[in-house]
């Protein structure tokens, strides 16, 4: 199968802490711009698939390939440059800037003066803060969050909090948008209005990856789904398919139960 | 060469003994607080300057020496109460700088006090040097490390083989877990400072015959004690001993082989090494976060 | 206006020999606030901001001040050129350091940089055929301008105010930008940080770097200004005080390290009456003042201004 059609390859990849095998030869592929929701029991290795393609550390072994370009061995910053954003599991906003500033460095990436043009104010980097500002104002609206922009980042509710770590990621004008169980917390209401936002960003063109434990949600929104189960693949196919594997249902399910497509 | 090599190692031991008691003192108070106290320096120079002023005023030795102790824990245990406690929870910068202005009050009070002469305790047993194989040693040296080695063994078995002692290793570890178990952190906090002040008060008093005390002796010193505490791994009491003789003997090796003008720089020098390469110390817990 | 509160203190600077001509308070004390001023500032850039800690500050502020003196005195190099030395000296040495040393934290970061300001301060005592030794180098000529040569205590207050000035300004550029808020984030978050492609690595050095030249800066109109250096000026207590300005500041506030510099240089100056007890009564004061605002002296006054405004409004209702 031709490489480039998929954006991510990710292929035999392994992780091992110490003896415990987080990973242990995970092979799939993401085309572009759909939701692929990857879900499995606790420690099945889904938020270490997170960190290794994100480069925080090395595979033991595998490749990760993101359109074209082998990622494994570059460190976060450079995977950053390549297209790929993620929110976390254990939130990680800067609370100690507004949600407007949060948003903007989100665009980090996409501006380019350096430090001596910023510290004499030279017309670029004014220019530069403007386009910013309004970049990040787009994701703050894709988001649903341009009336708390000036607000700290840590004054506002954890529902909304996780919402401006997407927002953060978005303004990166990522190829792919990994999300680390965004909807853990949430009450119903939020989830709702989380999977509109997911769909959202996939109508913009953006893949995304998403790690879940929220059966109902992963189901109606997602495109594909990958199992793990002890850092190995269990199944991989539609929601409908997956939901009636039986050995999803017997590792992950606990029984036949039919979620909303 | 190697007599020389020798005579520097028993220089080196016999300061890495005092630099360990004093590392032992921050160690145990970073322990039960999370905090560096830069005045544990000042302890050392509070021990040996209340027991010089005892033995002018006529005490005999031995109780001088005790009530010289028994001040500076009492001074430790104030610091704690007025001082620490009230901080709680201020950031690392804030409260470094809290304990050194602590350190600066408690030299301010030395100089009132003592003035800027320099004052020593005669030696305990004499001072006729002894001879260890082509090495000479000052008897005195030999109650400074004596009394370090019984200091440290009473320590170590207080925190490994008592409950109390066990308690106050806990509250390093994890002290909300500790309080829910029902330990007592803030007595933890306090005996913490008393013993911390308690071991350094004994550690002035033990090498004052050999150096000079003045209000200004504890800072060096307290530098010291906090390198070797880095050094052995911060929160690590006994990591924090090895530190502390590691530097002392490193110290003692540069000053005579390389320049003595330069000792100080050469022992910082080691401590940025070890931390080059073991940024958490030789035997610190190496901390992982979570993502 | 994004810079209102600049000009606004720009032209109190201003106007301060005007309204007090002849003062020795206002030019001498003036002067050694504002290189205070300068060494807090660019402190403020790498604790403020980017969330590390340095004891010893002062190692850079002697390296521009020492490189100035000798290249003077002993090199007769023109003053421009060797504050230029200096500042390379301080910025490359800063460069090297900073990579090993940036990967550390806390108590660990706080230990490797007391421990190379040591190490700086026993060269400036012990390396006396460069340095003249703890008795340092006298005799250094005054610093020429471009043909004006700075000499009078009012000159001085001049220059050393337009190097403050700029200082502050170049501060408020990179703190409101990319690079500022990118520093901002390493501080918030490492992780985060780097997922959105800050080099934290670099930044950190860069930030490093940049407080390192603004000290040597300071250091080189220092050592014109005195006419003489010697390593007590340079040692740990000063590393401190200069750790105690930005403190006492806020933190992350480029004006609350300004303000800390200025009322720490003033409480010195008036500690000098205490005459012995200035010690016990400094100490004193640093424990209370980190007891009771460890936020800083003008967020924790700020703050309790809010809150008696509060309690009075509520009274009246």
């Amino acid at each position: 199968m031709n490489r480039t059609l998929h954006l991510l390859t990710v292929e035999g990849l392994e992780q091992s802490f110490g003896g415990v095998m987080a990973l242990a030869g995970v092979s799939f592929q993401t085309p572009e711009s759909l939701i692929y929701a990857i879900i499995g029991p606790n420690g099945a290795g889904k938020t270490t698939l997170f960190n290794v393609l994100c480069g925080f550390y090395p595979p033991t072994a595998g490749s990760l390939c993101f359109n074209g370009q082998e990622l494994r061995g570059l460190p976060p910053h450079r995977i950053a440059a390549l297209g790929i954003a993620r929110t976390f599991q254990n939130l990680q906003l800067f609370f100690n800037m507004t949600v407007l500033e949060n948003v903007m460095v989100g665009g980090h990436l996409r501006a380019r003066t350096g430090l001596l043009a910023t510290a004499l104010r030279l017309p670029r980097v004014r220019r530069e803060e403007q386009q910013l500002r309004e970049w990040a104002r787009e994701a703050l609206e894709l988001c649903e969050l341009a009336d708390r922009a000036e607000y700290p980042a840590g004054a506002l509710p954890y529902g909304l909090m996780k919402r401006v770590e997407i927002a953060r990621a978005l303004a990166a004008k990522p190829r792919l948008l990994l999300l680390d169980e965004p909807a853990a917390g949430l009450n119903d209401t939020e989830t709702m209005a989380l999977r509109d936002l997911i769909q959202r960003i996939r109508a913009t063109g953006i893949t995304v990856l998403l790690v879940e434990h929220h059966m109902p949600l992963v189901m109606s929104v997602s495109d594909r789904l990958l199992v793990l189960d002890y850092g190995s693949v269990l199944a991989e196919g539609t929601p409908a398919d997956i939901q009636v594997d039986p050995r999803v249902i017997a590792a992950y399910l606990g029984g036949a139960v039919q979620y909303a497509v | 060469m190697p007599e020389q090599l020798f005579q520097f190692l028993v220089t080196g031991v016999t300061v890495g003994s005092l630099y360990a008691l004093v590392g032992l003192g921050f160690a145990l108070i970073y322990n039960a607080s999370d905090v560096v106290n830069f005045a544990q320096g000042e302890f050392v120079m509070l021990g040996a300057m209340t027991a010089i002023s005892l033995l002018a005023a006529g005490w005999p030795l031995v109780l001088a020496a005790i009530a010289a102790t028994l001040l500076t824990v009492l001074v430790g245990l104030l610091l704690e109460r007025f001082a620490i406690e009230p901080a709680w929870g201020a950031s690392v910068v804030a409260t470094i700088i809290m304990t050194i202005g602590a350190a600066i009050f408690l030299r301010g009070v030395a100089l009132l006090l003592w003035g800027k002469d320099f004052h020593a305790l005669p030696p305990f047993s004499g001072d006729t040097p002894l001879h260890l194989g082509s090495a000479t040693l000052l008897p005195q040296s030999l109650w400074v490390l004596g009394g370090a080695v019984l200091l440290v063994t009473l320590v170590h078995a207080f925190l490994n083989r008592t409950l109390m002692g066990k308690a106050l290793l806990a509250c390093s570890f994890n002290r909300a877990a500790a309080q829910l178990v029902g330990i007592n952190v803030k007595v933890m906090l306090r005996l913490a400072y008393g013993l911390s002040a308690g071991l350094g008060a004994i550690a002035g008093i033990l090498i004052a015959p050999i150096t000079f005390s003045s209000y200004e002796a504890g800072i060096m010193l307290g530098l010291k004690g906090f390198s070797a505490a880095i050094v052995g791994g911060i929160g690590n009491p006994m990591g924090a001993v090895a530190g502390g003789l590691l530097l002392g003997v490193l110290e003692a090796l540069g000053a005579g082989l390389i320049s003595s003008g330069y000792k100080d720089a050469i022992a910082f020098l080691f401590v940025l090494m070890v931390l080059f390469f073991e940024p958490t110390g030789l035997f610190g817990h190496k901390v992982a976060e979570r993502v | 206006m994004r810079l209102a509160g600049f000009y606004l203190f720009a032209a109190g600077v201003a106007l301060l020999p005007v309204l007090f001509p002849d003062n020795y308070f206002v030019t001498v004390v003036g002067a050694s606030a504002g290189l205070h001023v300068i060494l807090a500032v660019g402190l403020n850039l790498l604790m403020g901001y980017a969330g590390q800690i340095s004891l010893g500050h002062a190692a850079f502020f002697g390296m521009g001040a020492y490189a100035s003196a000798i290249l003077t005195t002993r090199f007769a190099w023109p003053g421009l050129l060797a504050m230029a030395a200096g500042l390379l000296v301080a910025g490359v040495i800063a460069w090297l350091f900073a990579r090993p040393i940036l990967r550390l934290r806390g108590h660990y970061l706080a230990m490797a940089t007391l421990g190379f300001g040591i190490i700086i301060h026993v060269i400036m005592v012990q390396a006396m055929q460069w340095t003249g030794g703890p008795d340092g180098l006298a005799g250094i000529p005054p610093l020429n301008l471009l043909g004006w040569t700075i000499e009078g205590d009012e000159q001085w207050y001049g220059v050393i105010a337009a190097a403050m000035l700029l200082t502050i300004w170049l501060s408020l550029n990179i703190v409101d930008s990319r690079m500022g808020r990118a520093l901002r984030a390493v501080r918030g978050s490492e992780f985060a940080a780097q997922m959105m492609g800050v080099d934290t690595a670099r930044a950190k050095t860069q930030v490093f770097v940049v407080s390192a030249l603004f000290a040597a800066f300071a250091g080189s109109l220092f050592a014109h200004q005195q006419a003489f250096v010697s390593p007590d000026s340079f040692n740990l207590m000063v590393s401190v005080e200069l750790v105690t300005m930005v403190v006492l500041g806020g933190m992350a506030s480029t004006f609350g390290a300004a303000c800390g510099a200025i009322a720490l240089t003033l409480l010195h100056q008036g500690l000098v009456v205490f005459e012995d007890y200035e010690m016990l009564i400094h100490g004193g004061l640093l424990m209370v003042v980190m007891i009771f605002l460890p936020q800083g002296l003008f967020v924790g006054l700020s703050q309790g201004a809010r809150r008696g405004w509060a309690n009075l409004r509520s009274r009246a209702a």
